[in-house]
């Protein structure tokens, strides 16, 4: 496999770098620390602050959703690792304006222990800190084990909601609220059709056969829940839809944002097809979407394969979707 | 105890505790990751170098968050963060004192232990680091002489790892090996019996 890197031990610092150097308009390193980001205004006196996080390798995840009416701040990993609690303190406390931080990332174990040090690290200076975790993806566990569930793409809409509200002023429980009721209507489900390889090892995550596809895959290179022949675009999203509808209880009328999300190697053409036919079901159901998303929102390195997200609308939501934001990789005027 | 006599005796035990990186990496490695040895060496000589920049009027509390966050930041492990988490529930019972008696250590074990089992959504019996921690609390709580409170500290979480032993790990990834788990003893409650065996050397040793 080859590979755009200088050396696999500074792949994140330098892409880190790549991305300061190309906006620095938007976001800066409140230290010496590439591995801590912020929005270039940080912090935003009397505002709630929003720090997210994660592994790298998901780009435009976790780093490209930092500036105005997004997240404040990201602590940044290596590949597919929990950043430190170090990093996730230094961004709370170079994002907090006074009205304390939301603490908005994917329910994984590593990252979640390392997140709830940095609140109790938060807390001795002074720093009140919330937590929201992203788990929208309904392959991972069932309904009965929701609480459990990982969080992939969907996460986006709950960045977009709850940075909205702390733009305009909410208080740090307001802005929770509104993070934990969107992961709430948010479900996403996902396949993948080819491996990703770590620029570590240099090697597959997985093996996949021509002819086969893994569903239920979620954004760090493993393989889904399970394995089965692969389908047209079009059968797809016929079984994506309908479990996204069935977990989220859609029925005729509801309103729905729909994020058709490229999982890194996927053509945006093939993005579009799965997008034509949940566009036409959704349509033939009596589902009014509302707003929609295509193209990579969250990728797992040059894993093929996509996503498809449904967020439960109402005003309240619909509006802080609407709501301005600005980022080096999102944009809502 | 104060501060600095804290700080003593904490640092003589943690360079005693640093010879058992060995067996807790084996340990780990047949239940674990093997990362272990790494966490306690690395988090251990983090601490002992922290704790040496520390002045002689640093608090108890003081104390308690310098080895937290050096223990965490050494190399940031899921026991590192668990630990870390533990040190700050310990050092918020202490606040305010500046001298620490057999009560205080109590509670501070205690609060250590409730944190684990929180964050860890772990209970005794799971055969983890709690197993080891809840005991040494126990011991603490019904202990009434000073002198010997150690001894029966080492003695009561030897006994809880050595009792988990015949039982499958329930947390973590020694849980992904299921019954093969049967037969060892949990290497962060092991790694935790070593720690306070090491404070007792220390204690024994400075009489």
């Amino acid at each position: 496999m080859k590979k755009i890197i200088n050396a696999p031990e500074r792949f994140v610092d330098e892409f880190v770098e790549g991305i300061l150097l190309a906006h620095p308009d938007l976001v800066k390193t409140p230290g010496a620390d590439v591995r801590v980001m912020v929005r270039a205004d940080a912090p935003v006196a009397g505002h709630v602050g929003i720090v997210t996080g994660g592994g790298s390798g998901h780009l435009p995840l976790f780093k490209g959703y930092v500036g105005t009416g997004l997240c404040s701040g990201v602590a940044i990993g290596n590949v597919f690792s929990s950043p430190s609690s170090d990093r996730i303190f230094q961004a709370t406390k170079a994002v907090d304006g006074g009205a304390g931080v939301l603490y908005l990332y994917g329910n994984y174990g590593g990252d979640v222990f390392n997140f709830d040090l940095a609140g109790d690290l938060a807390e001795l200076e002074g720093i009140e800190t919330r937590t929201v975790l992203g788990r929208d993806d309904v392959a991972s566990q069932p309904k009965e084990r929701k609480l459990d569930r990982r969080g992939v793409a969907g996460i986006i809409f709950a960045y977009k909601t709850a940075g909205a509200a702390a733009e305009r002023g909410d208080t740090l429980e307001q802005v929770a609220s509104i993070a934990e009721d969107v992961v709430e209507h948010t479900a996403t489900i996902g396949i993948g059709l080819a491996p990703t390889i770590l620029p570590t090892t240099g090697k597959p995550s997985f093996e996949l056969p021509d002819g086969e596809m893994e569903i239920g895959i979620g954004i760090h290179g493993e393989p889904g829940s399970r394995r089965g022949p692969l389908e047209t675009a079009d059968e797809i999203a016929d079984h994506f839809v309908q479990a996204l509808m069935d977990d989220l209880g859609l029925i005729s009328g509801a309103r729905v944002a729909v994020l058709v999300n490229g999982l890194g190697a996927t053509p945006l053409e093939e993005l579009y097809l799965l997008y034509r036919r949940t566009h036409q079901i959704l349509a033939g159901r009596g589902i009014e979407i509302v707003k929609k998303y295509v193209g990579e929102y969250a990728t797992s390195l040059e894993m093929a394969g996509a996503s498809i997200s449904l967020l439960e609308l109402d005003d309240a939501r619909l509006e802080l979707l609407n709501a301005p934001a600005l980022s080096p990789f999102f944009q809502e005027r | 105890m104060q501060g600095r006599d804290i700080n003593h005796h904490l640092t003589r035990s943690l360079e005693i505790l640093v010879e058992s990186a060995d067996e807790l990496r084996d340990l780990d490695q047949a239940l674990g990751d093997g990362d272990l040895g790494i966490t306690i060496t690395a988090g251990s000589n983090a601490v002992v170098a922290e704790l040496a920049k520390l002045s002689a009027e640093a608090t108890p509390t003081d104390i308690a968050r310098t080895c937290a966050k050096a223990f965490a930041n050494a190399n940031p492990s899921t026991m590192a963060a668990l630990v870390a988490g533990a040190l700050l529930s310990g050092s918020r019972v202490w606040e305010g004192k500046d001298e620490i008696g057999l009560q205080d250590v109590a509670a501070f074990t205690s609060a250590a232990a409730g944190s684990i089992a929180q964050r860890g959504k772990t209970q005794v019996g799971d055969k983890t680091i709690l197993d080891g921690i809840s005991a040494a609390a126990d011991a603490l709580r019904s202990a009434t002489d000073t002198g010997r409170a150690v001894a029966a500290v080492v003695e009561a979480a030897a006994r809880a790892v050595d009792e988990t032993t015949g039982l499958q790990s329930r947390r973590g990834r020694a849980s992904w090996l299921q019954e093969r788990s049967i037969g060892l003893p949990d290497p962060g409650a092991t790694a935790f019996v070593r720690f306070v065996e090491a404070w007792a050397r220390v204690a024994e040793s400075s009489r």
